[in-house]
């Protein structure tokens, strides 16, 4: 086997072309993020509580899949990964972004005292088990968390981003070799911080409960998202004639064997907690899945399980599905959006414990949060190479193929 | 019809054994014989040669089918033993859940689910091998007891509607083997 | 061209590296694998054997005086029910899974250096789990209706309990013991073939025949039998996590403080992986040397190993911190009170010792020194080994002994017989691993040959190329 010859591909084969429609999805993304913005401020002017927490789902939804591609990126690092050198620079923009994502928690600061029982001044007097938690549950430390975990990320985030794009002029390997050094490290830091991130923002939604596999949980639906996002903007690039000759059918496959095995791992976990709790039937515990399991949240629970794991496991099984464009991002589409149901179906029964009540603020939200992140991302995108260019193992990763 | 049920011979011979020196002689050597348009033949290898059923035009294998076949067998298997044992033969309230507990069913079913499908997977394979066939024509030649150590070769049985001795041989010498033996039946 | 261990441990920035040494041909692999199943029994294969016999004569004598006397023999009571025999079922399950992690999840994730040690990793996966079967079914009391943990009709028209965790452990390690054999054999059959080929004796060439089932290396039975090997490579992951998963359960289920948890499936995979690749690092430093095959199983395996020992021993970190965090967060004082007994009460020794093996030990596999240095891998896997063994010994032991109403508490303290059980189980893996590495191929010949350059039919016949320093 001779010795793969190191592969610089030119800037022209791997960027957006001028005049190409991507370059407007920046604009686009920007007036989404303006209708919401402006659904949001007139709907929720009325309905505080709900604006709150229509924006709390939608941020975490696109939070989450920052995590995720940090997650992935930083283990392709640690594990020398091949095959996924091609599709790094999507995951190295989706956690660009996350900047844009702590500045768009702030509105939530605003409504700390309608989001978390334990934030309101005074519900500690009455509540024994929220006294003892106070040390931890109080807003201040709260805040101040929520700084560390976007300073932190983002940190991480730019520092892999730079150093990527950096490489693109230089291919220096030695960049290579730094980046995987860290990521070990930075996988501990970031396996810490989004544990604790999920049970500042979700677990204490429900204050009196807990559970130690929620940051597991919160990762697996992390992950899962990211992969199913990465195989529609992989699928979208080729259709859009962006990197036709640079991602193959194996890489398809490839992402594809990782959305199903990552959906398995997702049921895995969430059957795993639901089980322990369920088996035990302790009150302090069950109040959680109780709620979500009352009135009309049975219907989407039931929509989890079946849509979230049954329907994908049998439909991403097969050899085909995986290798076409069309099947494999209408897979990763239906599993992004089963992944929103998820982070709605954590959040919301809070807010509306009789039932499923959607409101115009959902969309609002989303068509705000997610329309900033579409801008900042494809924004990105305009400005940088598809692929890292000039990584010293890129070779090996155009020429991968599967058994 | 697939190539391992024994037919008749053609004649007092089972076929042409050639053996080559390294798998790309004997990858290349395979599609030239697919492409001459050979069908009862089969190249022998110690260890799987990447890309050599693409090379031989073989189609995919159906155990995948056979074992998720099984696998879902065996799911409703578990799950019916299970319903069966809980809700129907000999009902107990059992700390206080209903007779149909489907969570607490999941993980034998998982369990079942996952040996019906191995047990599949591995008599299917054996079947669709044929195996254990513990003699073969191929058995007597010499040379072939290095199939398992280093030696790849090709072997073209006498009833393929292409076989001649002669110019079989001749052919096979052409595409670089190095050695030709015809064997007995 | 031969190349040095040190320039192959080079950080492999461009191209893959080679992965076997000293570029042997196809036949050298044969050679070097099947010198040690045909040569005369050496006497460093007697100064295991024995002793290992010896100790499974005294597993024999244990397991026959606990039958005979009955569970009292050993340390167990009320309230400590269970102790050394279900750490000891837990310990051989978890040491059982990074067999299956080496053949099945790392052949999914293509990870090519898994062939010259997934054989007999597997093979540790077989013994490990004879093991672990061992203790359910002696701990029971009264072995003698033991058939009533299995689904068939008997005497009193009672079926077992389904929605129980331990029945779902019968369940699970009896399929993954039989899937893991399939597995194992399946992966044996070319290598019994060669064996049968090389066979000099008609007895030989029978043994190793019969079971080799006619294999003839033909490339239509190679198809089916690649496509059975992804098979069961990708049945054998989601098998391998449900398996310690439904063993964690055995305690999660429970209400018990420090056992109820939800994070212990993932946390205990995680600990099982992480034990099991110690107990591979110490066989395979003792074989490589045993049988001349460094070249096979080289220190980039090692490093391999040992980083994966740093990751799967972090995640067991983390679920340490998170249970200590949820045993503050959740306000529950049975909990906290667990965690604090266990840090600081009497059984504090198994604890800190826990936390030394299992937390900072590992932290030296950040060092690519220690990685690749035979002494250090061979002390600290021991060390992890001990770690795990006490990581479950802490989990059941401490939980039991002071639970929810301190009448009730108490100390448990083993017995010879305890004792006796557990070294005796070490006898009976390590006697049927010695009968393994006598009479079968310990690599896995015809996968090795697969990562050899000379095998790839696009590429060049040359054996493996330098690596050049620098070069652009």
């Amino acid at each position: 086997m001779v010795e793969r010859d190191r592969v610089a591909l030119r800037p022209e084969q791997a960027t957006i072309p001028p005049g190409h429609p991507w370059n407007r999805l920046p604009v686009i993304g920007a007036g989404a993020a303006l209708l919401g913005a402006v659904g949001c401020a007139v709907l929720g002017a009325g309905n505080p509580k709900q604006f709150f927490f229509s924006w709390l789902v939608s941020v975490l939804f696109f939070v989450s899949l920052t995590i995720g591609a940090l997650f992935f990126v930083l283990i392709q690092y640690a594990s020398q990964g091949g095959w996924g050198i091609v599709v790094r620079r999507i995951g190295e923009t989706t956690f660009a972004t996350v900047p844009v994502m702590a500045a768009l928690f702030v509105p939530l600061l605003f409504g700390l005292r309608d989001l978390y029982s334990w934030a309101v001044p005074g519900a500690a007097a009455q509540d024994a088990l929220l006294r003892w938690k106070a040390p931890y549950l109080n807003v201040p430390f709260f805040l101040i968390r929520a700084g560390l975990f976007f300073a932190i990320w983002s940190f991480i985030a730019l520092a892999y981003y730079r150093a990527s794009r950096r490489q693109d002029e230089t291919g220096d390997p030695r960049v290579s070799a730094r980046l995987r050094r860290f990521a070990g490290p930075g996988l501990i830091v970031l396996a810490v911080t989004s544990t604790l991130a999920s049970v500042d923002w979700i677990v204490s939604l429900t204050p009196h409960w807990y559970s130690t596999m929620f940051g597991v949980y919160f990762f697996a639906g992390s992950f899962v998202g990211f992969i199913a996002l990465l195989s529609v903007v992989v699928v979208a690039m080729r259709r859009a004639r962006l990197l036709e000759t640079i991602i193959s059918r194996e890489h398809l496959h490839d992402v594809g064997k990782f959305l199903f095995a990552f959906t398995a791992f997702w049921a895995y976990i969430a059957f795993s907690q639901f089980l322990l709790i369920w088996y035990a039937n302790l009150p302090e515990e069950t109040i959680w899945y109780k709620a979500r399991m009352q009135g009309s949240w049975m219907a989407v629970s039931i929509l989890l399980m079946a849509g979230h794991f049954g329907a994908p496991f049998f439909y991403l099984m097969g050899r085909t599905v995986k290798r076409n464009g069309a099947t494999l991002a209408f897979g990763g589409a239906w599993l992004l959006a089963m992944h929103f149901i998820d982070i709605y179906w954590q959040v919301m029964p809070t807010l509306h414990p009789q039932g499923f009540r959607p409101s115009v603020l959902d969309a609002a939200a989303f068509l705000a949060v997610g329309g900033c992140f579409v801008a900042a991302a494809s924004w990105l995108m305009r400005r940088q190479a598809l692929v890292p260019l000039r990584d010293p193992r890129l070779a090996e990763s155009l020429a991968f193929e599967n058994a | 019809m697939p190539l391992l049920i024994p037919q008749l011979p053609k004649g007092p011979y089972y076929g042409i054994l050639a053996e080559f020196g390294t798998p790309a002689d004997l990858y290349h050597a395979c599609e030239r014989v697919r492409d001459a348009g050979f069908t009862r033949w089969d190249a022998h290898t110690p260890f799987p040669v990447h890309g050599l059923e693409g090379a031989m035009g073989l189609r995919r294998s159906p155990l995948p089918w056979i074992v998720l076949v099984m696998g879902l067998m065996g799911a409703a298997a578990g799950f019916g033993l299970q319903w069966w044992v809980h809700a129907r033969a000999y009902p107990l309230v059992i700390s206080g859940k209903p007779y149909l507990t489907w969570p607490a069913f999941i993980p034998i079913t998982f369990e079942v689910a996952i040996l019906f499908a191995a047990l599949g997977a591995v008599l299917g394979m054996l079947g669709l091998n044929r195996l254990p066939m513990h003699h073969h024509p191929l058995f007597q030649s010499r040379v072939f007891e290095r199939v398992t150590d280093d030696a790849f070769f090709i072997s073209i049985e006498s009833w393929d509607p292409r076989f001649d001795p002669a110019a079989t041989g001749k052919m096979l010498e052409s595409l670089g083997a190095r050695s030709v033996e015809l064997l007995e039946s | 061209m031969a190349q040095t261990e040190a320039e192959l441990l080079d950080n492999p920035v461009a191209g893959r590296p080679t992965l076997i040494l000293r570029s042997p041909d196809f036949h050298a692999i044969t050679d070097v694998v099947a010198e040690p199943v045909e040569r005369r029994t050496p006497i460093g294969w007697w100064l295991f054997f024995i002793p290992s016999v010896a100790l499974l004569g005294l597993l024999g004598g244990a397991v026959s005086w606990l039958f005979w006397e009955g569970i009292g023999v050993w340390g167990n009571n009320i309230p400590v029910g269970w102790a050394w025999d279900i750490t000891n079922f837990v310990f051989w399950v978890g040491i059982a899974h990074a067999g299956t992690l080496i053949s099945a999840i790392l052949f999914l994730f293509r990870q090519k250096w898994r062939t010259s040690i997934n054989r007999s990793s597997e093979a540790m996966t077989i013994f490990a789990v004879m093991c672990a079967m061992l203790f359910p079914g002696i701990h029971v009391g009264r072995v003698w209706v033991a058939y009533f943990m299995f689904p068939i009709p008997n005497q009193m028209g009672v079926w077992p309990n389904f929605r129980s965790p331990l029945l779902w452990d019968v369940f699970a390690v009896s399929v993954y013991g039989t899937v893991s054999a399939l597995f194992w054999y399946v992966g044996l059959i070319p290598d019994l073939a060669t064996m049968r080929d090389r066979a000099k004796t008609r007895g030989r060439q029978f043994a190793y025949g019969l079971p080799a089932l006619g294999w003839r290396g033909s490339v239509r039975q190679w198809h089916h039998y690649e496509s059975a090997y992804l098979i069961l490579a990708a049945l054998a992951t989601p098998l391998v996590l449900s398996v310690h998963s439904v063993v964690s359960m055995d305690f999660a289920v429970s209400l018990l403080p420090g056992w109820h948890t939800t994070v212990f499936p993932p946390y205990f995979v995680a600990g099982a992986i992480f034990s099991g690749f110690a107990m591979v690092l110490t066989l395979m430093v003792i074989c490589r040397t045993a049988f001349r095959l460094e070249h096979i199983i080289t220190l980039r395996h090692f490093d391999y190993m040992a980083k994966i020992m740093l990751v799967t021993g972090t995640m067991v970190g983390y679920a340490y911190s998170t249970e200590f965090f949820t045993a503050w967060f959740s306000g529950n004082p049975y909990e906290l009170f667990t965690f604090k007994n266990r840090a600081l009460g009497p059984y504090a020794w198994a604890y800190w010792t826990m936390v030394s093996c299992n937390v900072i030990s590992p932290q030296f596999f950040w060092f690519k020194k220690a990685r690749t240095s035979i002494p250090i891998l061979f002390v600290l896997s021991i060390l992890v080994n001990i770690g795990m063994w006490f990581e479950r010994f802490v989990i059941i032991v401490t939980s039991l002994h002071r639970d929810f109403l301190p009448s009730a508490w108490s100390y448990f303290t083993p017995t010879i017989w305890d004792i006796s059980c557990l070294l005796g189980s070490f006898g009976l893996f390590f006697t049927m691993f010695c009968l393994f590495v006598r009479f079968l191929p310990m690599v896995a010949t015809a996968e090795v040959k697969t990562v050899l350059p000379q095998a790839d039919p696009h590429g060049h016949p040359a054996p493996a190329r330098t690596i050049r320093q620098g070069a652009s």
